[in-house]
Formats: structure tokens, C-alpha cells, sequence
């Protein structure tokens, strides 16, 4: 019987001790898988509350940088490399942060606030993480898809400012054609802008009437509208436009016995080339005009060979100089005038 | 009595010149012709002969109805209502015209020439329209230089089809016509630019060009204050009649009534009718009263004008400005929206070197010219003006564009060249007789001394002041019989109250301009045929390259591969390529194309960029979906041909991005310096997409494995290239230039295509694979 009641409180204790167990270990494992989703709810609402602070940005450094991006995580992350400091004298960077942070304003807008994250990593904090992207050059924008696993690659996309430009529209459309979200950009009412539109309208209106009323003379002057009009051409036809479109730099320095000033490559060009060619022009085509409406006028027959002779040496010269040019340009190109 | 004389012979000389001009203009054309043959060029032009051939052997009904299958496979295009039908309506005609006299030309070779005869009547159209402007010499040397500049040779030699041929023919001429018609204020000048500009409208897309540049012609003149009823009359009869007309083309339809591009028309037209109206109701009302009605008239009109066209804009009824015409005046646009339009060479701005290149010597010339047109200023000048300032601007963004800019030029560069020879050339007589007949100070002229021999001795009893007034007589007397030019211009020089002209009054000043103007002229001549030989009349689908020893070479790839396709594959067969050679295959090759230069259908392009941009696996499902049997490409790395398709592959990726931008992207293909490499450091995606495998294949075993070298990119390539499990090799041309792989059925025994052709191979498969299944 006493072995039996032994038995039994030993039955008794080895049933407690199992049911103790199995309890430990379902607790254990449900403490393990609530401690994941703990700390990734933990992380999107430091987040959350951080970036509700500063409308919509984060301000990272190398150490935040890796903790917002530690994996697992169901958020996405978008991260502007940049350098603001003035001692970077980065144009772009500054060009392009305060349209980031329009994007990212659109941010508190939108209805699920968990889902993406706009951050900034600037270069004085983040040095570490701009070695580990091969990062040489700023601005740059990744973004980082949410990614539950944790043995996943590190995969991002980069916007390409090259192509979509730094508007915060394009960025914002481009930000949603990934993420599946709606993010939209509200432009602050700009009353700067606004206001200076309206004086420059009236202005412009008042210049009108003043020019209709009393200028009268002057934008009838078939002068003015000559000047206007053959200005605009030499300015086409010596390539402007294309530098509207294409931004070369103005010139560079010279390099092995090549001008500083002349592109290499046929359907390349500089600023400052595209100027010169343009005075090239405009001298010849003003010696062209001299030569038909200015020489018959003068009396003298002596002083009237002499201008010949100035304006037809001006005139070779310089379509020598062209040709010279366009030479260096096209190598091939088999014609000279005198040199 | 020399007038006489000299005016036959300038009535036989005329058109002895002109038609010398025109055989130049078409002789100058046919390099491409003597250097290979009587061959179709390049892209576009395959598929205007293709649907001439159409139009000729099933006549018009059916070429007008004409639904074609063959290309955009699956979906198909609807040729007669997407395409311009001028320029094939034109060679089908002048082929039955032939064929009705018993000539039996080809209807290719109707086609080859079709450019070169057209660039013959533009030099005569360049003469007529600069004739209005100045005088018939100017207009000899315009149709000269607009019949040999690259400018416009550009798009004209012989075998380039493109409607371009007689578009810049029928621009100039409804130019002409509409300067006619304008200066005459005749209903039936006013007519014929219309009928001309409906032919403009059926040939090129261009048309909008004259649909913009004649109504701000007839504003600027409204604005200067020149309103006549010539103007009147004669831009309702054009836009009226040429409006109606141009609605008329399938492919225009409701645009002119819709679009912004064709609003200024419309909107001076309106203008203009409120204009004549108010001039009208001036002539029963009393000034003030007309003042008050005026200023009300034109508020009202404005308010509604502007309130209607914002409803209208907004509410979709009038369509914003389309994507190619937009790209004209917002530059960035393009680049940002669409690639296509930014992917296409001829869309891209224009270089100070392409202005010189197209057009040397006259570009200078021709703000010269512009200037003198500024001098003159009647209502034709202004038009030549606004031409001048609209044409340069357009054609800086646009390299195409300089094909509209060049007749400007060249009339304008020969208003400037014929007056400096008018200057440097008249004989004393002309000029003292043109120019001071009433201000006799300067030692007498020889015409006029012989008329006053009978009125010295009445001079002399009636003193020195009736002398005067006889030579006065007798000068003007002279300047009359002198030809009508030179009286016109002695009289706007005297009325414009300009200071005295003298004549040049020394020989060798004469000489050194006359000399050096005709050396320049010479190196323009020289300049133009270095041009249109060298870089204007390659065929581009018969390439040439000189070999080491001197000796020409014949590249003829891309004729081989087609015929190929021609000949080895069912009738049926769809091929696909990239859009840049589906006008060819379908004209040559007479295969069912998916994309072709047509460029309609971004998404449809964006496919095949897809499929050729992505790995083999998800590329086979595309190809599988749109039935492709073989897949062509081109690869110039054995001979270093740069227009290939790995050089063009970066645009295939950015389309595709556009579209699948999931599936493809850009930055996957750049190394991670940025660089855009196809050796070892080529990118695994790089490596893996379709194209890369295509062009590479079993290129290493052509070195023996070792140096497999990449001519085009000097870029040293592994010795172990690529492997194909979905494509097998069908054809390779000669050069290597084209390649063409045939796409595998799905494997009989249900195998992945990439096991099935391991195990072909023989190798042996990992056990591991084995176990999975």
C-alpha cells in the first residue's frame, strides 16, 4: 500500500513534472516567436514615432542605419545617401532634399504608416555605410524591399537621377511603381513664387501698355525686331539648343595639345565652343552685310578699296578659322582655306 | 537695244540653267546607285515599297482597306488608315503613267528614283518662290543650292524612299504658292496652296509645319498692321479649303479640329473673320461709337475664347499636344516619358558641327540673307522671316528637323550671295542710272549723255536749270528701259529715303570679291559632293569598308540572313527582332514581324525588350506566348559593325524597365562602378540575359577559344561563352553580322528544355537533381 501510495506520488509528481515541462516549452517556444514580431513591432513603432517628429524623415547614422535594416523586417526602407555639409559642396544633394522631403511629407498621409520608411544618411555619420555600398557619389537613393527572411540578399533598387530627374513627382511615382503604395506630393502653396509670378505679370503688362502707348516707335522699330531675330538664329544655328538639352560644361582644361575649348568628338560640344562659333558667324555674316550695304556708300574711291580689301581679309580669315575649326572637329574633313 | 538682246538671251539661258540645276541635283543622288545598285535603303523606306508594291498590284480600294497581318503579330496593324499615303500614291501613279505609254519600268525602280526626280522640281520651286523675293537670279542660285546641299540630301538620295523625298518639294512649293497668293490676293493662288498643302498633308507628318508658319504669318501681318483683303482672301480659301481637305487622310481624321498643334490655324482663321467684320462695321459707324463697340467686342471675344478652350482642354475634347511634337518644346519631356522617342538618333538635338556639316558656306550667308529681308520687309519678306527665326529653333532640337530649315536657308543665303553680286558686278551705267537719277552731282552717265545732246542747245537758251531738269528726264528715261528689277529697287531705295549709292568704283576691288565669292562657291561645291558621298549615300543594308591592302569589301550580311529567312523558313514564320528591323524582314524577308519601326505600340515593345532582356527561362514564356519560331538579331563584334544590338541593348532594357518595371532593371546590367560592360566583369544578369547569350554564342570558338575579342567594345571576352537550352543556332551570315536562332518546341518528354539539352550534351546529371524528382 505505502509502496503503492509511493508509487502513486511518484505517478503523481512525474505527471506534474511533464505537464511543467510541456508547459515550459510551449511557453518558451511562444515567447521565442513573439519576441521576432516584438521586436520588428517594437522597431516600426521607434520608427513610426520618429518619423511622425520630423515629418516623415529619419535622420540615420551608421549604427541607426543597421538597425533599421536588420533583417527580418516587413517594412521597406528608403534611404537617401547624401552630403549636405557645406564643406562637401554638393549642388545636388541640396537640390535635391528639399523634394525628398516632400515625397517624404506625403508620407504622414498616407493610411498605413508602417509599411515604408523615408531615411537620410548623411556622409559626416554614416561613412562606414557609404563604404559598404561602394558609395562614390552623392546624392544616391536605395530602396530596400521588405524582406522576412533573414538569409535573403541584400537586394535594393537604385533610382537613377540621371534618367527620372530630381523632381519629387517622378520620384514619388517611382517610389509607388515599387512599393505598391500611394504617395503623393503636395507642393506648399509657394506665395514667394506667387506673388513674384503676379508682379512679374503686371510688370509685363505695364511694359506692354508702355511700349503699345508710348514705345510705340521702339517695338515698331524694324530695327529691334531685326536685332531680336538674327540674334535668336546665330544662337540656334552654333548648336545652343543642344546645350539647353544636353548640359555640356562651359569648357575644360586643355589637355594633351587639344584647345580647352573644343569638344572632343564630332557630336560633342562645350559652351564656350558653341560662343566662339557663333561670333564666327555673326562676324562673317556681318562682313557679308558690309560688303553689300555698307561699301557703296562710301564716296571715296580710294577709302572704298581699302574697306574692300579690310572686309574680304576679315571675311577669309575667319571662314578659315572655321573650317580650321570644324577640322578639329572631323579629323577627315579633306578642305582648307589658307591654313 | 543691249536690254533687248540680253533679255533673249536671259529667256533661253533660264531655263537652260534650271534644267541643268536638275540634273545636277538627281546626278549628284546616285552614288549610292553606281556604288552598289538599284537598291531600297535603310529602315522605313523597306516599308513604303513594300505597301507601294501593295497599292500597284491590288489597287487602291484594297491598299486603302489594307489590313496587315504580318506585322505587330498578334494584334496586326491597319495599314491604310497608320500611314501617309503620298509618297506610294505618287510612285503607283507615275509607274501607271509609264506602263500606260508602254515603258516597263519597275515599280522598284520608280521607287529608287522618286527622291532625285522630286529634288529637281525643288530647285525649280526654290527658284519660284525666291523669285518673289528678289529676282530671278537669286532665285537661279537658290534652286543651285538647294539642289546640291546635304541638308536636304540628307534624306534624298537615290533608294531612300521616305516621304521626306517629296515632302520637302511640297513644302517649298505651297510656300510658294502661299507667298503667290498673299501678294496677289487671289481666290485661286489661295486654292492651289490649299490643294498643295492637302498633297503636303498625305505625304509627311511635317505638314504641321505649314499649318503653324502660314497662320503666324497672316497674325504677324495683322499685328504689323497689314491686314488687306489679299490676306483675307486668300488664308480663308487656304484654311478653309485645306483643312476640309487634309480631314480627308484616314490617318488625320478629326485632328485638325482637335488637336493643339492645329488650334493656331483655326484661332487666326477666327481672328481673321472678326478682323474683317470689324473692318466692315467701321464703314457704317460713326468712330466713337465703333471705339467703345470695338473695345467690348474684343473683351467678350477673349472671355469666351479663353473660358471655351480650358473647358475644351480639360474635358479631353481638344488632345494635348502629342508625345513627338511636345518633345519639341519641352526638351527635357522626352528623356523623362518617353524612351522610345529618345532612342531614336534622328530625335536628338542638333551639334554647331551637323549646321556646318549640312549646310557650310550658306550658314553664314543666310542671317545675311535674313538681314535683307529685314531691309525690304513686304508681307512676303516677313514670311521668310518668321520661317528663318521658327525653322533654326527646331531644327537645333531636333537633327531631323534640319530638313525644314535647309530651303530657308538656301533661299535666304542666295538673296545675301546675289545681292553681293549685283554690288560687285553692275555695270556703271545700271547703277548710276538706278540709283542717283535725280541727283545729278556726279560726273554724267553714258546712257544719259546721248539723249541730251538735243537738249543742250536748248539748254542753253533756257539756262543751266532746265538742262538739269532735261537730264532729269533723260535719266529716268533710262532707268526705265533698264530691266523692271532694278527700277523696283531704285524706287523702294528712293522711298525709303536711303542715303546715296556709288557704284564700286574701282576694278580690282570688283575682282577681289568676285573672285573670292566664286572660290567659296567652289569649295561649297566640293564640300556638298564630299558630303553626299561620304556620309549621305550609304544604303545602310549593303555595307562597304575598305580592307588592308586598299580594296573595296562588299558587307552584304544583311541581305544574306534575310533571303535566308526567305527561303528556309514556313510562310508563316514570326520572327522576332527589334523594332529597327521589322520594316526589312517584312519587306525582304516576307516574315511575320512583332515590332517594327513603326513604334505604335510601347507595350508591344516593351515585350520584345523584355524577352530579350531577361534570362532564358522567363524569356521562353514570352516567346512561347506570342508563337515566335526564330529570333534575329545583329552583332558587329567580329567586324566591328558599332549599330549592333548589344550597343542598342541598353534601350531595349530601359523600354522593357518602362513597362515590366519588376522584370527588368537597368541598374542590374551596370557593373557596380557603373559601367556598362559585356567581358568578365560583365553583370550576372548581363550574362544571363537572352541577348547576351544570343550574341556570344560559340563566338569564343571562332578564336580557337583563346582571344576571343569584341571589336566593337575592345573588350577581351571569356574563353568559355555562353549556353543556349531555349534557342538553337539556325543561320549565321558571313560576317556575323546577323544571327538567327530558332526557338525550341517545348521537349516531347516534358523535360525542362535546360535538362533536356544538358542530357543531349551527354552530361552527366547531378544526382541530386535526380533525387528531387
Amino acid at each position: 500500500m505505502g509502496r503503492l501510495r509511493i508509487g502513486r506520488a511518484r505517478l503523481f509528481f512525474t505527471v506534474v513534472l511533464m505537464a511543467l515541462f510541456t508547459l515550459l516549452i510551449t511557453t518558451t517556444t511562444t515567447t521565442s516567436a513573439q519576441t521576432t514580431a516584438d521586436i520588428i513591432a517594437k522597431k516600426v513603432s521607434k520608427l513610426q514615432a520618429k518619423a511622425t517628429k520630423t515629418k516623415g524623415i529619419i535622420e540615420l547614422d551608421s549604427l541607426a542605419f543597421d538597425d533599421a535594416l536588420a533583417k527580418p523586417r516587413n517594412y521597406s526602407m528608403v534611404v537617401l545617401f547624401t552630403a549636405i555639409s557645406p564643406e562637401f559642396q554638393c549642388v545636388p544633394c541640396k537640390n535635391f532634399d528639399p523634394e525628398y522631403r516632400l515625397v517624404a511629407a506625403g508620407w504622414s498621409r498616407i493610411p498605413d504608416k508602417s509599411q515604408i520608411f523615408f531615411g537620410i544618411l548623411d556622409f559626416k555619420s554614416g561613412q562606414s555605410v557609404f563604404q559598404k555600398f561602394n558609395m562614390n557619389s552623392a546624392p544616391s537613393l536605395l530602396y530596400f524591399p521588405a524582406s522576412d527572411s533573414p538569409e535573403a540578399s541584400p537586394s535594393f533598387d537604385r533610382y537613377d537621377f540621371g534618367k527620372s530627374g530630381f523632381q519629387a513627382e517622378s520620384f514619388a511615382s517611382w517610389i509607388n511603381a515599387r512599393s505598391g503604395l500611394k504617395i503623393d506630393v503636395q507642393r506648399p502653396f509657394d506665395f514667394v513664387a506667387f506673388s513674384l509670378n503676379i508682379m512679374g505679370f503686371a510688370g509685363t503688362l505695364g511694359l506692354a501698355h508702355f511700349l503699345y502707348t508710348r514705345g510705340g516707335k521702339v517695338i515698331r522699330s524694324k530695327y529691334l525686331w531685326a536685332a531680336i531675330s538674327l540674334f535668336s538664329i546665330f544662337i540656334f544655328i552654333s548648336g545652343h539648343m543642344w546645350n539647353q538639352i544636353r548640359h555640356p560644361p562651359y569648357s575644360m582644361p586643355s589637355r594633351d595639345g587639344r584647345p580647352g575649348f573644343i569638344a572632343p568628338g564630332f557630336q560633342n560640344q562645350f559652351g564656350l565652343e558653341t560662343q566662339i562659333v557663333a561670333i564666327t558667324y555673326a562676324v562673317l555674316c556681318g562682313g557679308a552685310i558690309s560688303l553689300m550695304s555698307s561699301i557703296p556708300r562710301i564716296e571715296s574711291p580710294s577709302k572704298q578699296r581699302l574697306a574692300v580689301i579690310i572686309w574680304m581679309g576679315i571675311i577669309t580669315v575667319m571662314y578659315s578659322v572655321l573650317i580650321l575649326f570644324f577640322r578639329a572637329k572631323n579629323p577627315s574633313y579633306p578642305f582648307r582655306l589658307l591654313f | 537695244m543691249s536690254t533687248e538682246s540680253s533679255s533673249t538671251v536671259a529667256r533661253v539661258l533660264k531655263p537652260t540653267i534650271l534644267i541643268l540645276i536638275a540634273i545636277v541635283a538627281i546626278s549628284s543622288r546616285l552614288f549610292s546607285i553606281i556604288r552598289f545598285e538599284s537598291v531600297i535603303h535603310e529602315f522605313d523606306p523597306w516599308f513604303n515599297y513594300r505597301t507601294t508594291q501593295h497599292l500597284v498590284k491590288n489597287g487602291f480600294y484594297d491598299f486603302w482597306n489594307w489590313f496587315d497581318e504580318k506585322s505587330w503579330y498578334p494584334l496586326g496593324r491597319v495599314v491604310g488608315g497608320t500611314v501617309y499615303p503620298g509618297i506610294m500614291v505618287t510612285s503607283a501613279l507615275i509607274h501607271n503613267v509609264l506602263h500606260f505609254f508602254n515603258f516597263p519600268v519597275d515599280i522598284r525602280n520608280v521607287c529608287v528614283f522618286l527622291a532625285p526626280m522630286f529634288s529637281g522640281l525643288t530647285a525649280f520651286s526654290a527658284y519660284l518662290l525666291t523669285k518673289e523675293l528678289k529676282d530671278s537670279s537669286a532665285g537661279l542660285l537658290a534652286a543651285a543650292f538647294l539642289g546640291v546641299a546635304p541638308g536636304y540630301i540628307s534624306r534624298s538620295v537615290a533608294g531612300s524612299y521616305d516621304n521626306e523625298g517629296i515632302a520637302i518639294f511640297l513644302l517649298v512649293f505651297t510656300f510658294y504658292l502661299w507667298i503667290k497668293a498673299v501678294k496677289t490676293g487671289s481666290a485661286f493662288f489661295g486654292l492651289l496652296t490649299a490643294l498643295f498643302y492637302f498633297y503636303m498633308v498625305s505625304a509627311w507628318g511635317g505638314y504641321v509645319f505649314i499649318t503653324n508658319l502660314v497662320p503666324l504669318h497672316a497674325f504677324t501681318l495683322l499685328l504689323m498692321g497689314r491686314y488687306s483683303n489679299r490676306l483675307y482672301v486668300s488664308y480663308s480659301t487656304f484654311y478653309a479649303v485645306g483643312t476640309l481637305l487634309s480631314m480627308q487622310i484616314p490617318f488625320v481624321g478629326f485632328q485638325p479640329t482637335r488637336t493643339s498643334e492645329h488650334m493656331a490655324a483655326l484661332g487666326v482663321f477666327g481672328l481673321l473673320q472678326l478682323y474683317a467684320f470689324a473692318e466692315l462695321v467701321r464703314g457704317y459707324i460713326p468712330p466713337k461709337q465703333f471705339r467703345t463697340l470695338l473695345k467690348g467686342g474684343v473683351a467678350a471675344v477673349a472671355v469666351i475664347a479663353s473660358f471655351g478652350l480650358t473647358i475644351l482642354s480639360f474635358s479631353g475634347v481638344i488632345a494635348p499636344f502629342t508625345g513627338r511634337f511636345y518633345s519639341l518644346y519641352d526638351t527635357g519631356y522626352a528623356k523623362i516619358h518617353i524612351p522610345i522617342i529618345a532612342s531614336v538618333s534622328e530625335h536628338q538635338p542638333t551639334a554647331w558641327t551637323s549646321f556646318f556639316f549640312d549646310l557650310q558656306m550658306l550658314i553664314f550667308l543666310f542671317p545675311a540673307g535674313v538681314y535683307l529681308c529685314f531691309k525690304e520687309l513686304k508681307d512676303e519678306h516677313v514670311f521668310i522671316i518668321l520661317y528663318s527665326v521658327f525653322a533654326s529653333y527646331f531644327a537645333g532640337v531636333m537633327v531631323r528637323l534640319m530638313l525644314t530649315l535647309t530651303p530657308v536657308v538656301c533661299v535666304s543665303a542666295a538673296i545675301a550671295y546675289s545681292t553681293l553680286l549685283d554690288t560687285y558686278l553692275e555695270t556703271s551705267e545700271h547703277v548710276l542710272a538706278s540709283t542717283k537719277p535725280v541727283i545729278v552731282a556726279a560726273p554724267p552717265a553714258p546712257a544719259v549723255i546721248e539723249a541730251p545732246t538735243a537738249a543742250t542747245s536748248e539748254a542753253k537758251a533756257a539756262g543751266k536749270k532746265a538742262a538739269a531738269k532735261a537730264a532729269a528726264a533723260a535719266a529716268a528715261a533710262a532707268a526705265k528701259s533698264t530691266d523692271a528689277d532694278a527700277k523696283a529697287q531704285a524706287k523702294s531705295a528712293v522711298a525709303s529715303g536711303e542715303k546715296k549709292r556709288f557704284p564700286i568704283f574701282n576694278l580690282d576691288s570688283r575682282l577681289l570679291v568676285i573672285l573670292q565669292l566664286t572660290w567659296f562657291l567652289f569649295m561649297f561645291a566640293w564640300h556638298c559632293t564630299y558630303v553626299t558621298s561620304g556620309s549621305y549615300s550609304s544604303p545602310s543594308i549593303v555595307l562597304a569598308s575598305r580592307q588592308h591592302d586598299g580594296s573595296q569589301m562588299i558587307i552584304d550580311d544583311f541581305r544574306e540572313a534575310y533571303y535566308w529567312l526567305r527561303k528556309n523558313t514556313k510562310e508563316d514564320a514570326k520572327v522576332m527582332s527589334w523594332w529597327d528591323y521589322g520594316y526589312q524582314m517584312a519587306g525582304m524577308a516576307n516574315v511575320t514581324t512583332l515590332v517594327d519601326n513603326n513604334t505604335w505600340n510601347n507595350t508591344h515593345i516593351a515585350t520584345v525588350g523584355k524577352a530579350m532582356s531577361t534570362s532564358e527561362e522567363v524569356s521562353y514564356k514570352v516567346l512561347r506566348q506570342h508563337d515566335v519560331d526564330y529570333v534575329l538579331i545583329l552583332f558587329g563584334g567580329v567586324i566591328g559593325y558599332s549599330g549592333d544590338d548589344i550597343n542598342k541593348f541598353l534601350w531595349m532594357i530601359r523600354i522593357a524597365e518602362g513597362v515590366y518595371p519588376n522584370e527588368v532593371k537597368e541598374t542590374n546590367f551596370f557593373t557596380p562602378r557603373g559601367e556598362y560592360k559585356v567581358d568578365h566583369d560583365a553583370t550576372k544578369t548581363m550574362r544571363e540575359s537572352l541577348m547576351y547569350k544570343m550574341s556570344y554564342y560559340r563566338f569564343a570558338e571562332l578564336y580557337g577559344g583563346g582571344n576571343a575579342v569584341d571589336h566593337v567594345r575592345n573588350a577581351r571576352m571569356p574563353a568559355e561563352g555562353p549556353t543556349l537550352s531555349v534557342l538553337e543556332e539556325a543561320y549565321t551570315t558571313e560576317n556575323w553580322l546577323v544571327r538567327i536562332y530558332k526557338v525550341k518546341d517545348l521537349d516531347n518528354l516534358g523535360r525542362d528544355l535546360k535538362d533536356s539539352t544538358a542530357f543531349d550534351k551527354g552530361r552527366v546529371r547531378k544526382v541530386s537533381s535526380l533525387k528531387k524528382k
